[in-house]
């Protein structure tokens, strides 16, 4: 079974976001990387299904040199092999273009199953997995909770309002993964130790030989207005702090 | 051989009085060399067993010292004797013994060696009768020693002897102590019986026998003579059957305990060996018994199941299905299965036409996984690195490094491990802390007090180093605000590492990640030593002992202090005066890497006494003998859901002390206390505080804060 997770590398969720003086985008240089959570749902998945039917898993990655240190990790879980969409021409990507890119990539590799996240935790758009699809003519399953591999389809489940749907689709297809499908494993160190020696192939835009001008533009990044800082009401004895606590509500918050 | 003259004055008696000689020689000589040749094949298995397995390790180096602690453990019964009753008990069969052995051996070498090569008997007159006293009265010593083992193990049953209310007493105990029993009543009653035929004066000083024989009166001296003749061979053959028997019962612990001793660890308590080389490794840890070293192994032979580490295992007592004794134990049965037996092998070899040298190929034995099947999970899982067992052992056994190289072998090779502390890890991965707070906050802490970074200024005496609780935690952090004030009220010249401060990194080597300790550790190492670090302080004492002992490893050498060593310092040099007066009654809490980990007891204890207005009182567990947290060994940042909570029975235990107040030297025993208080319902009259919180409101630098403030988030 050949099984493709296609992985983007976003800050921590806990990193010190900072937006560059011009807008163009955030400063890089004290963030800590990680890789998309909803990413890394994928890969787990990708890896259960190897290892239950055998066969072998592919990373794809759009990034920059530093997003190599992804596909290790996704290497170190246990993955077999990667390939590293590297080149400043995609510094300024939009989703169609990251889209394109992978479906360049995947379109020469054999493929049963791809995931994605179904979205990733930096930019929020959550169009990739949809826009692959449709370069790649595949069906689409999204925000996956569940997934049951049976011959040639899958069955999933995906969690709506008040209920959920258990959609089928015959192989190959894209899955999108969402938070619930599975526990991401850590990695082993001989897991950290192999993937320091699994390949991964890095190609530039020139080898794919696709466009890469972005359909949409970043205009500029703009920090969310700084929050008027809270009040705590201290002290030791509870009718004063009750006392302080509404005069403030009544007269700061009006609240009252 | 010729007859000695005894009379007052050359007091004395014949050696083999009433044996037939020299026939009854020849046989007693037959039979001693077949029970020494029984008992040097058995040890001469045991050898081979011990050889059998395990990777090398070398506890041969500094002899001098090595004979030292045998003397210490086993000459004077240190260990042994800490706990008074089983000590003594000990004490009385083991000095008794030593004491007999040297009498046969004077006996022995009169008869056979002085006597007949120099005509020189020495077993007479004062020397004689001092000597037949000691003989009796270390003789009744044993007995006396015996009795309390047996009313122990089949009356007073002491939890430790078993496990969980099960007694694991076998057969081979009670042989062992009738055995040693009936060695000293028939040498009592044979000695008694000489006595009462042969009647001397002097014999009064054979006190036992003396006044044994008189329980004779009456008896005909034939029927005497013949009785003392039957009693003196079954003395002999139950001593020597006590020495044919030692390598195949627990007596073997005479030979396994002194070298167990002997073989001891110079490195400083609770030092971790650090894995050095992982890129050729395809396994980390242990995951197969001899994947130990042969000591790790050797230390379960050496194992006398006596439960003192048990008696104080925090697990333990409140209900986890670890005991040190039991993982021990465990470990041993295991090994006596898969060991290969010599023996055997030898004649599977002749049979098999190959020479029986060298290693013979394991008996086939079911494949069983250590870590998991013969050591359970759970067990596994619950230890909190406390080091009681290993502090209270009385065979020097070395529990925790065993604990910690199978959580290797979980963590590492396996990956196998709780989701909550997978994630504790991801987190000190993505930022340098446990709690996965963005790692560029670590410093903010210090923003008001106007503390230095040594970015700032590296021109400091000491580096304060903060770590994670007193960093990100918010309790934790008013430590680190109230040493930081201290520090400064005293003038010492000091600063802070701020964001390029990273996690010390105990709990990941403590749960076995030593993968991600060594990252974490050489990061610290390269920017202290990036700013020519000498001295170092610091407010947790995990990261003390991590710094202290551990960081030497990795080029890291600082001399390193715990903030309670620093204040206590301050307060005697009169650096600060503690003028304002507090209230309470205070119970110190040992911090088990503050106290069995670095002997620093006194420290803390000398900052409460200097804190004016307050009473102190103590636990009953204390110093070395302290009970855990229940936050070591990584335990903080995993479920506790077998049993009661670590935190909750030492909290109930500072209650029991009659304490309203618990002053610790640890934010990580502080946040333990502090919730141990409220699941113990006392957060309306009792409180936790760092000694360091407790310094600063006795200074009178605490902030006076109105009534009823507001402040900003």
């Amino acid at each position: 079974m050949n099984i493709i997770a296609c992985v983007k590398q976003v800050p921590d969720t806990e990193a010190q976001i900072k937006v560059k003086a011009d807008g163009s985008g955030i400063e890089e240089g004290q963030i800590k990387w990680v890789m998309n959570p909803y990413d890394e749902f994928g890969v787990e998945e990708a890896l259960k299904l190897k290892e239950k039917n055998g066969g072998d898993v592919t990373i794809v990655s759009v990034g920059p040199a530093r997003a190599m240190e992804t596909i290790r990790t996704a290497l170190a879980m246990g993955a077999d092999k990667g390939v590293h969409i590297c080149d400043p021409a995609f510094d300024n990507a939009d989703a169609y273009v990251i889209a394109n890119a992978l479906a360049a990539v995947i379109k020469t590799l054999p493929h049963d199953i791809i995931f994605c996240g179904q979205r990733a935790i930096d930019d929020d758009a959550g169009q990739v997995g949809a826009m692959l699809a449709e370069a790649l003519g595949l069906p689409q399953l999204t925000l996956v909770t569940k997934l049951e591999f049976a011959g040639a389809s899958v069955k999933v489940i995906r969690p709506i309002e008040g209920a959920q749907l258990s959609i089928e689709t015959a192989l190959p297809c894209i899955v999108t993964a969402q938070k619930g499908l599975n526990e991401p494993r850590y990695a082993s160190l001989p897991g950290i130790m192999k993937a320091k020696k699994k390949p991964v192939d890095v190609k530039n835009a020139a080898a794919l030989g696709i466009p890469t001008d972005a359909k949409a533009k970043v205009a500029k990044t703009i920090p969310p207005p700084a929050r008027p800082p809270g009040k705590i009401v201290c002290g030791d004895d509870p009718a004063q702090k009750a006392a302080e606590l509404g005069r403030l509500l009544r007269e700061e918050a009006k609240a009252i | 051989m010729k007859e000695h003259e005894f009379f007052v004055g050359s007091e004395g008696r014949e050696v083999f009085w009433n044996i037939p000689l020299p026939a009854f020689e020849i046989i007693l000589f037959a039979l001693t060399a077949v029970a020494l040749a029984i008992f040097a094949y058995g040890v001469y298995r045991r050898w081979q067993m011990w050889k059998a397995m395990g990777k090398p390790e070398m506890r041969l180096d500094n002899i001098k010292e090595r004979v030292k602690i045998v003397l210490a453990e086993v000459f004077l019964q240190k260990k042994v004797l800490k706990d008074p009753y089983p000590g003594v008990m000990h004490a009385l069969i083991f000095f008794g013994f030593f004491v007999l052995i040297f009498g046969a051996a004077f006996d022995a070498g009169q008869h056979h060696v002085t006597e007949p090569l120099f005509s020189w008997t020495f077993l007479k007159g004062n020397f004689y009768l001092v000597f037949s006293f000691l003989m009796d009265l270390f003789g009744l010593f044993v007995l006396i020693g015996v009795v309390i083992a047996l009313d122990r193990r089949f009356v007073k049953k002491p939890d430790r002897l078993g496990y969980r209310g099960t007694l694991d007493t076998t057969p081979d105990d009670v042989i062992v102590l009738l055995l040693i029993g009936a060695i000293i009543v028939t040498g009592f009653i044979a000695e008694a019986l000489r006595i009462y035929v042969t009647n001397p004066s002097w014999e009064v000083w054979s006190f036992v026998g003396w006044l044994l024989s008189r329980t004779f009166t009456g008896v005909e001296l034939d029927t005497a003579r013949t009785l003392h003749q039957v009693i003196w061979w079954v003395h002999a053959a139950l001593g020597l059957g006590f020495i044919a028997y030692i390598p195949y019962s627990r007596l073997l612990h005479i030979i396994t305990t002194p070298a167990n001793h002997f073989l001891t660890s110079f490195k400083p308590t609770g030092y971790i060996e650090p894995i050095r080389d992982f890129e050729n490794a395809e396994a980390f840890g242990v995951g197969q018994l001899e994947e130990f070293t042969w000591k790790q192994i050797f230390d379960s032979d050496a194992c006398t199941r006596c439960g003192r580490c048990q008696d104080g295992c925090p697990a333990y007592l409140t209900g986890k299905p670890l005991s040190p004794k039991k993982l021990v134990q465990d470990i041993k049965t295991y090994w006596l299965e898969k060991c290969p037996d010599p023996l055997k092998a030898m004649v599977a070899a002749k049979l098999a036409g190959a020479p029986a040298e060298g290693d013979a190929p394991a008996e086939e034995t079911p494949a069983k996984a250590l870590v998991g099947e013969v050591i359970d999970l759970h067990e596994l899982w619950a230890c909190t690195n406390c080091m009681y067992c290993m502090e209270n052992c009385s065979s020097s056994i070395e529990h925790v490094p065993k604990i910690i190289d199978m959580r290797r072998y979980k963590v590492l090779t396996e990956a196998d491990f709780s989701p909550e502390l997978q994630l504790s890890c991801r987190n000190m991965e993505n930022n340098s802390n446990p709690w996965g707070v963005g790692a560029h906050v670590r410093g903010d802490w210090a923003k008001e007090l106007g503390v230095k970074t040594l970015a700032e200024d590296p021109n400091v005496e000491y580096l304060f180093y903060v770590g994670c609780s007193g960093s990100f935690d918010d309790r934790g952090k008013k430590i680190s605000i109230a040493f930081a004030k201290i520090l400064q009220e005293a003038g010492v010249s000091f600063g802070i590492l701020g964001t390029e401060e990273g996690c010390c990194g105990d709990s990941a080597m403590r749960c076995g990640n030593e993968y991600l300790f060594q990252t974490l550790a050489q990061a610290n190492i390269d920017v202290m030593n990036g700013y020519g670090v000498k001295k170092i302080i610091a407010i947790c004492p995990h990261g003390y002992n991590a710094l202290k002992k551990d960081y030497p490893n990795f080029g890291g050498n600082f001399e390193v202090y715990h903030h309670t060593e620093i204040i206590a310092k301050l307060i005697a040099d009169r650096k600060i005066k503690l003028n304002e007066p507090l209230k309470g009654r205070f119970v110190y809490h040992d911090s088990c890497f503050l106290g069995r980990y670095n002997k620093i007891y006194d420290a803390p204890r000398q900052i409460l006494k200097a804190i004016p207005g307050i009473d102190v009182v103590e636990m009953e567990r204390k110093l070395e003998k302290s009970f855990c947290c229940g936050a070591g060994g990584a335990r903080m940042w995993m479920e506790e859901d077998i049993g009661e909570r670590i935190n909750n029975a030492r909290t109930k235990q500072a209650i029991e002390a009659g304490a309203d107040m618990i002053a610790v030297g640890c934010p990580f025993c502080l946040t333990m206390m502090s919730d141990g208080i409220k699941d113990n319902h006392k957060e309306e009259t009792m409180q936790a505080w760092d000694l360091a919180e407790l310094v600063v409101k006795a200074m009178g630098r605490e902030e006076v804060k109105p009534p009823v403030d507001t402040c900003a988030v």
